[in-house]
């Protein structure tokens, strides 16, 4: 049996309004390659950032080789080689590649930084990644993968640690650069190296991991050979005992509800190096999904419809009403709605209220010659929040104080209360738990269809498949493939994602390559 | 419930700090505790609490005024020059008035237009602005203007009740308590808010975040003007040195009333407390005879304190909350012992 390097004995954390971590015991082998999984909000990030020296736990302890700490700084941890890469690529966006690498510990002579030096060095670790980089390109440029890449780079090359943790590293990376990185884990790996690896993909953790610990409510649940287990046994755990999957289901009378009346249409929606021709129409009830990679141009074409980042060209045709819009408060007037993809920088107002929040759109609603009647929007939210099933301890609960997939509730809460006519949701069902994506699905499917029509985009096909009526396929911000619910197949919209265009056979979409 | 209590009275807490402040004041202070004493205390605070109200608000937008005390004697001013000497046969006073308000808010939405429309960096718009407006009434007021008509003069001057209740409170009180009301109960508060909270969000949201700012100016240009007006009413004449060293009281009191300097956060309740704070320091300490260079000294110090008490104050709080997350989680545990003990 191999000696541990890193054990955690009874670890806790509790924050105000939350127990993130509560009594986990952990214990990393030297030289293994040790997989953390678990839903969201279930603790995965806060564990790491313990080891890292990022947060202090509230108590236990941490062993790294013969060494007890009761708490370790970033310091600290530096000092005992634990590096850590984190899921949003932090670099420093205006220096170079070079200067990203070294930081804080430049090459230097006495006091002097030694430029050549750093610079020679810098190209010849990045040459010996196997990655293609110019080490004096400034970090910004380089692509949201490249930047995480290279920060991998830096944990695995430059700092020389003994533990390296990545979280969810993989999640920006794309194919090629996933590839890159597993060669990276294996090298370091077969050079002695300790790896704590975090993801939410069960096939990526079994095919790169020697064992994996489960991580369920604050608790670590098992630590087990990745040998030993399936992916379905793997995603048992994950989820629990305690839950049973609920599919989500058709109700009828919605799809009875569905008619070929066209609520809305968008003509030829261009904005230059982002997306040109987009054109669509939205049936009344429709669900209409958006297939694509990252960068496709989903999120750039929403903006562009609902006038936050407004499109060159084109117009979007509402209730007989041609028209581009400028503002989302036009779009707003309209009755068109827009879920932003990111919750917290552009969907939800953190210091107010749960209430607060839920009626920001229905503000006229609820007021009478503005000022507001409490007693209706009492009403409402309660309404809301029962609907939802939001978890909070009353509606006057700051919203920063709820959990991840309750935030992402009470956003979908606020944009079904105001009842528009189209519902362009971005990614709904991002980072959130497994509960609460069948949760914010159903209702989607169920309740926000019968008087609106949605279009939606989602992290994974399988949602996308769930719950839409027709999905479009967006390849380099062009519309390249459609698909009618009868057409439906994971693995076909999945290659045409990645722009293989022979999967194509509507008519229509012959035209536009005809162009 | 004691838990809740303490969170009550930390989330109030500048009005603990005025009801402690005045009961020592009571025993040490000589010819603090008397009527009179507490309505000077209150006339004295009226200016300075429109410019802690006007700074307060711009707070909670996210932004910040450094122009209000350039509003103060400019809005005043300006009017005052043309109803004395621009316009043959003078200006009925009642539209004085008004113009005084409306050169405020004039100013406030020139600050709105540049911070939002045009980009500017509201420290660096309402900067500039500030040294121009002070120039400006250099130039135009060399001397003061006196005496002022009595109407113009009524906000800050007049007394009633035999002269015991300057009009100036009663004045005060009423426009802090339609503001709670603005803030609380109407869309505007609400919107309001929210684009101090989070001002993407809000725009995504369908508000229409720009007006909302450059409302948020105008109202703080007009409070200033309004403070001007109290203050020329009070002194019964405009001379270019109104308002000098207000403006940072201004931010003190706005801060020491629990707003937030990243917006968002903030009450009209709790604004009003740190005016009110702030007079009854300045008050005690000259009924005390301090030096009059040291009340400065004292006062800055003061707020100091007061403002290290608003840091304490948030990590009690969490601390609180956090107690009590721990009592549950340990007695959850308890719980999960004895039953699989039984």
């Amino acid at each position: 049996m191999q000696s541990n390097i890193l054990q955690l004995k009874d670890i806790s954390k509790v924050y105000p309004g939350t127990i993130a971590l509560e009594g986990v015991n952990l214990a990393v082998r030297k030289g293994e390659v040790h997989g953390i999984i678990g839903k969201n909000g279930a603790g995965k990030s806060t564990l790491v950032s313990i080891i890292a020296g990022i947060i202090s736990p509230t108590s236990g302890e941490i062993v790294i080789g013969d060494k007890n700490f009761k708490t370790l700084s970033r310091n600290n941890a530096r000092d005992q080689l634990i590096s850590i890469v984190t899921q949003e690529p932090q670099v420093i966006r205006d220096c170079t590649i070079a200067e990203n690498l070294f930081m804080p510990d430049y090459a230097s002579k006495g006091f002097f930084i030694n430029w050549n030096k750093i610079n020679f060095m810098a190209q010849s670790i990045i040459s010996k990644a196997g990655l293609n980089m110019d080490a004096s390109m400034n970090a910004g440029d380089l692509s949201i993968s490249e930047q995480q890449l290279l920060l991998v780079v830096k944990a695995c090359y430059v700092e020389k640690s003994q533990i390296i943790i990545l979280d969810e590293v993989s999640a920006s990376l794309t194919q090629d650069d996933e590839k890159l990185l597993y060669d990276i884990i294996q090298k370091r790996k077969s050079e002695g190296c300790t790896i704590i690896y975090i993801s939410h993909r069960t096939d990526e953790l079994l095919n790169v991991c020697d064992r994996v610990t489960v991580i369920r409510d604050g608790k670590a649940v098992i630590t087990k050979e990745c040998a030993q287990l399936s992916k379905k046994e793997l995603s048992h755990l994950i989820v629990g005992d305690g839950y049973t999957s609920t599919a989500v289901t058709n109700d009828l009378s919605v799809t009875q509800g569905k008619s070929e009346e066209v609520v809305c249409k968008v003509n030829n929606l261009t904005k230059y190096g982002q997306y040109q021709d987009i054109n669509f129409s939205l049936k009344k009830g429709e669900i209409l999904g958006f297939a694509g990679l990252r960068g496709s141009g989903r999120t750039e074409i929403f903006k562009g419809i609902v006038g936050i980042d407004p499109a060159d060209e084109g117009s979007i045709t509402i209730k007989n009403e041609t028209r581009r819009f400028k503002s989302p408060a036009e779009a707003f007037k309209s009755r068109i709605l827009y879920l932003p993809e990111d919750r917290d920088k552009e969907g939800l107002i953190n210091c107010l209220s749960v209430r607060e929040n839920l009626t920001l759109n229905i503000l006229s609603r609820i007021s009478h010659n503005t000022v507001i009647k409490t007693a209706s929007e009492n009403d409402c939210v309660a309404g809301l929040i029962d609907m939802l099933d939001i978890k909070a301890f009353s509606p006057e609960q700051e919203v920063n104080e709820l959990s991840g997939g309750n935030k992402q509730k009470v956003i979908v809460g606020k944009i079904m209360a105001a009842e528009p006519l189209v519902c362009i949701l971005d990614e709904p069902t991002r980072g959130v738990d497994i509960a609460a994506k069948e949760g914010i699905l159903s209702i989607i499917k169920n309740r926000m269809s019968k008087y609106s029509s949605v279009i939606i985009t989602s992290p994974g096909i399988e949602d996308l498949v769930e719950v839409c009526d027709r999905i479009l396929v967006l390849y380099q911000g062009k519309i390249i493939a459609e698909f009618t619910a009868e057409e439906f197949d994971e693995k076909v919209i999945y290659h045409a994602q990645q722009g293989e265009r022979k999967v194509v056979n509507a008519p229509e979409m012959e035209n536009i390559f005809a162009r | 419930m004691p838990q809740k209590w303490k969170i009550f009275l930390l989330d109030n807490l500048i009005w603990v700090i005025v009801a402690l402040f005045f009961l020592l004041n009571v025993f040490i202070t000589p010819q603090f505790f008397s009527v009179k004493n507490i309505v000077n205390i209150f006339y004295h605070s009226a200016i300075m609490s429109m410019l802690v109200l006007a700074e307060g608000i711009i707070l909670i937008i996210g932004k910040m005024d450094l122009s209000l005390e350039g509003i103060l004697v400019f809005a005043p001013g300006v009017t005052m020059i043309m109803a004395t000497k621009l316009i043959p046969g003078g200006l009925n006073p009642v539209l004085c008035i008004v113009l005084t308000l409306a050169v405020g808010g004039l100013v406030g939405l020139f600050n709105g237009y540049c911070v939002t429309k045009v980009g500017i960096n509201p420290f660096l718009q309402t900067l500039s602005l500030n040294i121009m407006l002070r120039g400006f009434v250099l130039f135009l007021l060399p001397f003061s203007i006196h005496p002022l008509n009595e109407i113009y003069t009524f906000a800050g001057k007049a007394r009633l009740f035999d002269g015991m209740l300057p009009v100036a409170i009663p004045l005060v009180i009423l426009i802090f308590a339609a503001f709670q009301f603005v803030m609380k109960y109407t869309t505007f508060g609400r919107q309001f808010m929210a684009t101090g909270g989070n001002p993407r969000a809000s725009f995504i949201s369908g508000i229409n975040t720009d007006r909302i700012i450059i409302m948020g100016f105008i109202i703080s240009g007009v409070l200033a003007a309004f403070a001007g007006l109290l203050a020329a009413g009070k002194q019964d004449s405009i001379s270019n040195a109104m308002g000098q060293n207000l403006l940072m009281v201004a931010f003190a009191g706005a801060i020491l009333g629990g707003t937030s300097l990243d917006g968002g956060k903030g009450t009209i309740i709790g604004m009003f407390g740190g005016a009110i704070l702030l007079a009854m320091i300045t008050n005690s300490l000259n009924l005390l005879g301090v030096n009059v260079s040291l009340v400065y000294a004292t006062e800055g110090a003061l707020i100091f304190l007061a403002i290290l008490l608003d840091r304490v104050k948030v990590k009690v709080k969490n601390n609180i909350l956090h107690q009590t997350k721990m009592k549950e989680v340990l007695e959850h545990k308890n719980n999960t012992v004895i039953s699989s003990g039984h």
